[in-house]
């Protein structure tokens, strides 16, 4: 169970709903409600913003296509042991 | 990224990585091979792994393993086979690999498949690009553990319904 109590997409301020947009967009999935880690990511949005332009930045197709960078990054969650 | 094959073969470059820089960053007690007074099966062991890797130096945690020529062969037979071009390309498993090693903090694994990585063509801004993702994936992991968050995306992927390789259809 979480250590926290997400909070449901409705409980954010307007400016967080532009990044559950997004996060929408980047799954290309519609969640009932966005993903954890969007939630958590959007409590802070001079946190969240920066570190999911990284993100998207570091997943961004370049050398390595998206599908190959989601690889490596389900690598890097199960060698540190993250079942989220 | 479609498909369970190429999954197992991803899980098969975590595995053997992480089995080999265990003891490429531990076994420095224990010694490396004397390969000039070593068992011709073993010297033949090392000449195919450099010629595997095109290096003149066998990666350390062979050399540490091959006090036991029998074992080290079984495990460069696995990891020939777990890097060879199948689904998935060796550049690419360079690029896992040394994912995997940064994310262990295995200063010889990292360094061995950035290596790999060059020697099949990777810029250093597509070394970047890895580098960039398992960074932003070891800040994701921590912040999910230390909230406990608990998966609610597996159902995104769809479901290989094909067998095993060689096995009939359901």
């Amino acid at each position: 169970m979480p250590t926290v109590r997400l909070r449901d997409a409705v409980e954010y301020p307007a400016a967080a709903q532009k990044l559950f947009e997004l996060s929408r967009s980047w799954f290309n999935h519609d969640f009932s409600e966005p993903p954890a880690m969007s939630r958590v990511m959007a409590w802070d949005g001079e946190f969240g913003a920066p570190h999911g332009r990284a993100m998207k930045r570091a997943m961004t197709p370049g050398e390595f296509t998206r599908g190959e960078k989601e690889m490596v990054a389900a690598a890097v969650s199960g060698v540190n042991a993250c079942e989220y | 990224m479609t498909g369970d094959a190429v999954w197992y073969e991803a899980a098969q470059i975590v595995g053997i990585t992480n089995a080999l820089n265990v003891a490429a960053d531990t076994l420095g007690v224990l010694g490396a091979v004397d390969e000039a007074g070593a068992p011709v099966e073993a010297r033949a062991l090392f000449a195919d792994i450099r010629d595997f890797y095109q290096t003149d130096d066998v990666p350390l945690g062979f050399r540490f393993i091959a006090h036991d020529p029998g074992y080290a062969a079984d495990v460069w037979a696995a990891t020939r086979h777990a890097f060879a071009d199948h689904r998935l390309p060796r550049r690419f498993k360079e690029a896992l690999a040394f994912a995997v090693s940064m994310t262990t903090r295995s200063a010889s694994g990292t360094a061995l498949h950035l290596s790999q990585m060059r020697r099949f063509g990777v810029s250093p801004r597509g070394v970047v690009e890895i580098v960039g993702v398992t960074q932003m994936f070891s800040s994701y992991t921590k912040i999910a553990d230390t909230l406990q968050l608990e998966p609610d995306m597996g159902d995104i992927a769809p479901v290989d319904t094909t067998p095993a390789p060689g096995g009939p259809m359901r």
